[in-house]
């Protein structure tokens, strides 16, 4: 499943682009340091045999869903919020339970992880091409798709209703 | 025929009558006297009449079904699984307790009657009958009582009812001021407590001895502990069942002197007499006070065991024969405070005290079918006598009515008539001529003529007390001459002679309601003995035999079948063939001789005096014999025994009820105490403890609402947490399931 | 040299879901929650990925197909939810959407 140099280097970039999203002050740069993420992402998915997912990983995520971010946050201006600095008691509170839980969360997986003993990956490599894919999700997972669509028509109906502004009467 | 299933209707029918006169007689009376008075009283005398048809059902009934003894239950009173013990509330119709059924109601429904005459006018006239009615009801518990629970049940509601009928008049005063039939009436009810206090020890002690209060149980389970000679065992102590039995009949004993005014317990029957006289005729003539002897007669079965076991009492008498001595003795006794009586009811009530005791003897003697015999004839001259007298008593008052109303000269007269007295009396026969010539049937009866009633009864108990208790027949016959000599002064005093008192001249013949009844009555004292003619019953008592039935031939072999005239053998009990009451010339010929003597003597002393009311009576030179007007045990009580209760009366009244009881146990400890714990209750428990209590779990349910509030922050970030939160504590949970 | 196993991809996708879901519970900027949130649905989609080559089978990867569409869905409606709720707090501090306040 890959060189371990290869992946450990992916992974470095993955987990310090995580961690530049989380810390940064600047909201434009997080979303920045998510697309390296999500492209570093992406090449995971090719290593992984997967090359369909990673274009559509580039494409839309990367590409599509993070313009969209960066849109949007310079429409409203959001880049830093604007005087909320203090960091009261219940606050403190909140982010110790937070990092507790986090901390939890690592040392059970890790626990998980070193206690088992997985063999290395022997299943033969598959034909991953967009067409063999293709046929697997129009032969199996029609219903879903459809049920996919419907949920994306949805959404986008969703949109047009938020993003109405109310020009006639003041009755809201 | 089985008309067993109506009994309870004899119970019903009085307490109807209760009910109706309880509830709206007295709405009627004051509406309209004249019409509420005959709804009232013919209500009352109709409930009296139906039961009395019952009661004559039930006879018949009887009749076609041999006479086997029948208990009809109404209802389980007392049960207690536990201990086995129960007592029901049931209907027991022997030949027994219907000859006393037919008495009570039959008697009772021309009493009944005759009351309607006499009451007339009595602004109380539906209390008089409500009253009436619950005696009737009462006394039929009492003698249809299958237990000696219910018995007694009837035994205390009788003698309820004998004290609201004699203090019925309790707002009248005598000259003096007292309250004195208030005060009769109340000594009645406490003289037969102590008889009643008897009655209770009995039943204890049954209900400890034979487990059971029902007569059937009781009288079979004596007679076989008799046989094995058992002992009894109370707690620490033992005794042989003989002695236990003894101490029973003994009790009852009491029991009896007390409800049939036996000696020491007579006492209350003469002042009894301040009631109205139908209550006298009915109560203490009549039917309550022979309750005590139908409780002696019930209780044969122990009676003869206390017979067979001899002279348990002190070592020197057994009970039956106590109980002959006591009656004879009181038959005596009463007899001779008689002669020295002014008042007419007075004379009669020793009188009754007297025929009690010959009752009493019987019983004693065990010649129980004689004194059922007496009883009855006895209950029907004594009422009529009774009713006679309140007949002479109602003309006198009339007389002097008219006296007040006519002449206005009311001056001339001593300011108190005493229409009872008979020395007021006299020349009566003329004015009341019907009152005369029952009242005349009911003396020459008590006296003992033939054919007349009381002959018959009478004479069978002195042929049996001569056949076995010779002192008691001496004693019983002179008795019988007393009885003679004092009737024949009542009738001369009252009806012969000439009136000692205008009022005496203006009497009047009484009403048609009660001289209908005097009439009926005088014919049942004249035919009385035909219930139990001695030729007669031996004769169809032998043509009974064939009768597959049963037909009533005489009170002998009718009571045959409740009375166990058994022998106590080795083999157990044999009940005794009949022995037929054979007439016994000479006693009979020699009481016959002695009350045609008394009777002439009386005649012959009182033939012209006293000529004026205020004269001495002619007995009176014979001192010793007005020694008996002082009522020697009355006397001995109100110096020896009343005094002692009523300083322990006083001392428990004022040091120990008022002073102890009240002042400090009340006031100082239970009041104090009371007031302390609610302070405390009121200052600490309810202001820290319940207000606490309150408002602690107020303040709680604030505070943790308060505390929970705090989490809900509106944070989406807060609950983003708990969703975490939640995450990884399943994580965490499958890993340890899982690993 | 250690041979790379699914375990390293599991350990990857867990770190890379604790820093997003830490991004989730600590940032206030509601853009930066959501973006936490497509961290989140990546690091699953990782190993979605991971076991599809690791077991030899194309659904894991139909399967992130579909998540990738209903993010982008999600996205959508989320940011459009933004923007609104901007138009009349004027903030997108998430701390400020506290109507649910007890």
């Amino acid at each position: 499943m890959g060189n371990p140099i290869i992946f450990l280097l992916l992974a470095i970039v993955a987990i310090g682009s995580a961690i530049g999203m989380l810390t940064s002050h600047n909201a434009v740069h997080s979303a920045l340091y998510l697309v390296l993420n999500f492209a570093t992402i992406g090449v995971f998915y090719i290593v992984l045999n997967a090359p369909f997912i990673a274009m559509v990983q580039i494409t839309v995520y990367a590409g599509a869903i993070m313009v969209l971010f960066l849109f949007v946050i310079m429409l409203l201006g959001a880049e830093q919020l604007r005087g909320v600095t203090d960091v009261h008691g219940g606050e403190r509170f909140h982010r110790a339970v937070a990092g507790l839980l986090a901390a939890v969360l690592l040392l059970s997986s890790a626990l998980l992880l070193f206690q088992s003993e997985t063999p290395a990956a022997t299943a033969p490599m598959l034909d991953t091409s967009p067409t063999a894919l293709g046929l697997h999700l129009f032969s199996g997972y029609v219903f879903p798709f459809e049920v996919t669509g419907l949920l994306l028509l949805v959404s986008m109906i969703g949109v047009f209703i938020f993003g109405k502004t109310k020009k006639r009467g003041k009755d809201a | 025929m089985n008309a067993y299933g109506l009994a309870p209707l004899l119970l019903l029918f009085p307490a109807v009558g209760v009910l109706f006169n309880g509830l709206f007689g007295r709405r009627f009376v004051e509406a309209d006297a004249k019409v509420g008075e005959r709804w009232s009283g013919w209500f009352a005398s109709l409930m009296a009449i139906s039961s009395f048809v019952v009661a004559v059902l039930l006879f018949f009934t009887l009749q076609t079904n041999e006479f086997h003894p029948v208990v009809v239950p109404i209802m389980d009173w007392i049960s207690i699984p536990a201990a086995d013990f129960y007592v029901p509330w049931a209907i027991r119709v022997d030949t027994l307790s219907v000859t006393m059924m037919l008495v009570v109601t039959g008697v009772g429904s021309l009493i009944h009657i005759y009351a309607i005459g006499y009451m007339h006018g009595d602004p109380n006239f539906s209390r008089f009958f409500t009253y009436f009615s619950l005696f009737i009801f009462f006394m039929l518990i009492l003698v249809s009582g299958s237990t000696y629970l219910v018995l007694f049940v009837g035994w205390e509601g009788v003698g309820l009812c004998s004290f609201l009928l004699i203090s019925f008049w309790f707002d009248r005063k005598n000259a003096a001021g007292k309250a004195m039939n208030a005060d009769a009436g109340r000594k009645a009810f406490i003289v037969n407590r102590v008889g009643d206090f008897g009655m209770v020890l009995a039943m204890f002690l049954m209900a400890w001895t034979f487990r059971s209060l029902e007569f059937d149980t009781v009288f079979e389970t004596a007679v076989e502990m008799f046989k094995t000679n058992h002992i009894v065992q109370f707690g620490l102590f033992s005794a042989p069942i003989s002695v236990v039995i003894t101490a029973i009949t003994a009790l009852f004993l009491l029991g009896a002197t007390g409800k049939s005014a036996q000696i020491p317990l007579y006492v209350w029957l003469p002042d009894a007499m301040a009631g109205p006289t139908p209550v006298s005729a009915l109560i203490h003539a009549a039917t309550m006070v022979t309750s005590g002897i139908y409780l002696i007669v019930r209780s044969n079965v122990l009676f003869e065991i206390a017979r067979e076991s001899g002279p348990v009492i002190f070592g020197v008498i057994s009970t039956p024969d106590l109980v002959a001595l006591i009656g004879a003795s009181t038959g005596l006794l009463a007899g001779l405070i008689a002669f020295t009586q002014f008042d007419i009811k007075k004379v009669l009530a020793y009188s009754t005290v007297s025929q009690l005791g010959f009752m009493i003897a019987a019983a004693g003697m065990g010649a129980y079918v004689a004194a059922m015999f007496h009883l009855v004839a006895h209950a029907f001259f004594k009422a009529l006598l009774f009713l006679g007298s309140g007949s002479v008593i109602h003309g006198m008052e009339h007389g002097h009515h008219h006296l007040l109303h006519d002449h206005s000269h009311a001056e001339d007269h001593e300011a108190v008539f005493d229409p009872q007295d008979m020395r007021t009396m006299g020349g009566l026969r003329h004015r009341m001529p019907v009152t005369f010539w029952t009242y005349l049937i009911g003396a020459l009866a008590l006296s003992g003529i033939p054919p007349l009633a009381g002959f018959w009864s009478k004479d069978e108990i002195l042929a049996h007390a001569n056949e076995h208790a010779q002192v008691v027949y001496v004693v019983l016959a002179l008795a019988a001459v007393c009885t003679a000599f004092y009737m024949g002064r009542q009738l001369h005093l009252t009806f012969f002679g000439a009136p000692r008192h205008a009022a005496a001249e203006h009497a009047q013949e009484s009403s048609r309601l009660m001289t209908v009844p005097l009439i009926a009555l005088a014919a049942l004292a004249a035919v009385g003995g035909l219930l139990n003619l001695p030729f007669l019953t031996t004769r169809m008592a032998e043509a009974n035999h064939h009768h597959p039935a049963g037909v009533f031939v005489g009170l002998e072999s009718w009571l045959e079948h409740s009375i166990a005239a058994f022998e106590l053998t080795e083999a157990g009990t044999i009940h005794l063939p009949h022995t037929p009451i054979v007439l016994s010339p000479v006693v009979a010929g020699i009481s016959t001789l002695l009350a045609l003597v008394a009777l002439g003597g009386a005649f012959y002393i009182y033939r012209n005096k006293p000529e004026t009311a205020a004269d001495p009576d002619p007995l009176q030179r014979i001192k010793p014999l007005w020694w008996f007007r002082i009522l020697p045990l009355e006397t001995f009580y109100m110096k020896f025994v009343v005094p002692p209760f009523k300083w322990l009366a006083d001392w428990l009244a004022f040091a120990v009820d008022w002073n102890f009881w009240h002042d400090f146990v009340h006031n100082n400890i239970i009041r104090d105490m009371f007031v302390s714990f609610a302070t405390f209750l009121a200052d600490v428990f309810d202001k820290f403890g319940v207000d606490g209590t309150v408002n602690g779990i107020g303040s709680l349910t604030k505070g943790l609402a308060g505390a929970i509030r705090r989490t809900q922050t509106g944070f989406a970030r807060t609950y983003a947490l708990g969703v975490f939160l939640g995450a990884v504590a399943l994580l965490v949970y499958f890993l340890w399931v899982l690993y | 040299m250690p041979e790379v196993t699914i375990d390293w991809y599991i350990a990857l996708s867990v770190i890379l879901f604790t820093i997003g879901s830490l991004g989730v519970l600590l940032r206030r900027n509601a853009i930066i929650i959501f973006m936490s949130v497509e961290m989140m649905l990546n690091s699953a989609n990782l190993a979605f990925v991971a076991f599809a080559r690791y077991l030899g089978d194309l659904d894991g990867q139909v399967l992130v197909f579909f998540v990738i569409t209903v993010a982008a869905a999600e996205v959508a409606v989320g940011l459009a939810l933004i923007v609104a709720i901007f138009r009349t707090k004027k903030s997108i501090n998430i701390d400020d959407m506290n109507l649910l306040k007890g």
